[in-house]
């Protein structure tokens, strides 16, 4: 009985591991939106002090519009949740690409942006939408829901480019 | 007896170690499968320089992560781009080559990359046409990842290359990539005309889950009345489900794939563990009987490496011509690494120069 008892209590443990979603935490959320939202600006501020291609001169100025309005949504949207966002911080991949930005001249930096963004577009959508879908914490859920629309315009651009 | 009932059924679900993941990319991952002590060999020291770059950016355990926290991961191709920049190479974009995305279905996800060399645009002929899909196991990385293979077979080749990218897992799972796949050659065979490719001079190609599929691709158009492509180009694909193969063991501990990372895949694009003995996967077991002449490329490091390996012995077994190298001191991912690593190197010559010969280009 004994023997049996325990197997149950495994299987339950077991079991019960599967059924919880491994979402972001609500801190874990804001720093990642807050990275990605960072890498776009700085970025796009580095092509902008070479680039003399009128179509990535006006997509870059519209990253940095979009995404400084959502890391402010998203700060918003914490206070409201109870979380404290730190300053946001560039991951160390992040922090290379922009390296690997500064190292290119002319042409080429516009080349090396435009293929970073839709690498990191693709990632940025990934974010805001598992959040949108099962974020635990209700008003950065919304945010999330919001910004996914904008992320998507971002990338049908990018195809295009 | 209620008890006992009750605790056959607890048993019963949670039995299934391998219990297949819900459709969500926040889905926990699977329990990690046993420790391995077996090293893999050690890599060469251009090799090493890369698995160090990779190290450098903090990438973390993919088999211990959701899909999503997974898809976060720096990739080899992060890490191959810092050790270019480190010795002064450019990381931008190869320039001899344009690219045009392109949708081939309605799901966001269906849509390819069509490379095409600037150097062709001015004469005229009709350029061979190379399918290509990328790898990730289905579940990880994309056509933006798995820049550098088609990138420098278009200009290699001077061809144009159809990078496909397709539905992933866990949000769609197998056999939706395998379906994309085929749908997007399709595409290519109805659209190679209008982009200026010839649509009797095609070959498919694919790395890792893309190197399964570019095989799977052959069957599917040999099956369905497709014109066959004239080369299959599979670099370590995805192609064996014994988990008992040699290089799941000798291998086990490499990076930047490992074993327990096979497991995990499987994990997401799974819907049933009967998907694992579908012949589209376990692609050993299929019927591969008048397939286009072959190549397969493996590198030594790798879990996969006896995939690529049983792949060639079936292949021959059912009457097809294939040529199967394992390179040495190199390991999964290496054929984006042709600018740094010369065993990569090495296996990019043999590639362009096997599909230089199928696709008669001079």
């Amino acid at each position: 009985m004994k023997t049996l008892f325990t197997a149950a209590a495994i299987a339950a443990a077991t079991l019960a591991a599967p059924a919880l979603a491994q979402v972001q935490t609500p801190a874990e959320y804001v720093a990642t939106a807050g990275a990605s939202d960072l890498y776009e600006i700085t970025s796009s501020r580095v092509v902008l002090e070479t680039t003399s291609d009128a179509r990535v001169r006006e997509f870059a100025q519209m990253m940095i519009d979009h995404h400084t309005k959502s890391t402010a949504d998203v700060k918003a949207a914490a206070g409201r949740s109870r979380v404290r966002p730190a300053p946001p911080q560039l991951n160390p991949t992040q922090a290379e690409f922009v390296t690997e930005l500064r190292a290119e001249t002319g042409p080429a930096r516009d080349k090396a942006y435009v293929a970073q963004q839709k690498a990191s577009h693709n990632q940025a959508l990934a974010v805001q939408k598992a959040y949108a879908a099962e974020g635990t914490a209700p008003a950065l859920k919304t945010t999330a829901g919001q910004i996914v629309p904008v992320v998507q315009s971002h990338i049908q651009m990018l195809m295009a480019m | 007896m209620k008890k006992l009932i009750l605790v056959a059924a607890l048993l019963g679900s949670a039995g299934a170690v391998g219990a297949q993941s819900t459709m969500s990319v926040n889905a926990p991952a699977p329990p990690p499968p046993p420790a391995v002590a077996t090293q893999p060999p050690a890599p060469a020291a251009d090799m090493k320089a890369v698995l160090d770059a990779h190290a450098s950016l903090a990438p973390k355990p993919i088999e211990t992560l959701s899909p999503l926290r997974a898809r976060l991961q720096p990739s080899a191709a992060d890490a191959t781009r810092k050790v270019m920049r480190t010795r002064g190479l450019s990381t931008a974009p190869d320039p001899a080559v344009t690219t045009q995305d392109l949708p081939y279905g309605s799901d966001p996800m269906q849509y390819a990359r069509i490379y095409k060399p600037v150097a062709a645009a001015n004469t005229g002929a009709p350029l061979p046409v190379i399918v290509y899909y990328h790898g990730g196991g289905w579940v990880i990385a994309d056509v933006n990842v798995y820049d550098a293979a088609p990138r420098l077979l278009s200009k290699q080749l001077n061809a144009i290359v159809v990078s496909v990218e397709y539905r992933h897992a866990p949000e769609a799972k197998f056999p939706a990539q395998h379906d994309d796949a085929a749908a997007a050659y399709r595409w290519t065979l109805q659209n190679a005309a209008s982009w200026g490719g010839d649509a009797a001079r095609m070959a498919l190609a694919g790395e890792s889950a893309g190197g399964n599929l570019a095989v799977a691709t052959a069957i599917y158009a040999r099956d369905n009345g497709l014109a066959a492509p004239l080369h299959i180009l599979s670099v370590y694909p995805i192609a064996n489900s014994d988990m008992t193969l040699p290089s799941r063991r000798d291998s086990a501990n490499a990076k930047p794939l490992n074993t327990a990372m096979l497991a995990w895949f499987g994990h997401y694009y799974s819907t049933s563990m009967a998907d694992q003995q579908d012949p589209r996967i376990n692609l050993v077991k299929a019927n591969l009987r008048g397939l286009p002449p072959t190549t397969i490329v493996n590198a030594q490091i790798d879990p996969l490496r006896s995939d690529g390996e049983t792949l060639a012995v079936a292949m021959r077994a059912a009457g097809d011509k294939v040529e199967q190298r394992t390179f040495p001191g190199v390991t999964h991912e290496m054929f984006g690494m042709g600018s740094v690593v010369r065993g990569a190197y090495d296996a990019n010559q043999y590639a362009v120069q096997r599909l230089k010969a199928a696709l008669n280009v001079r």
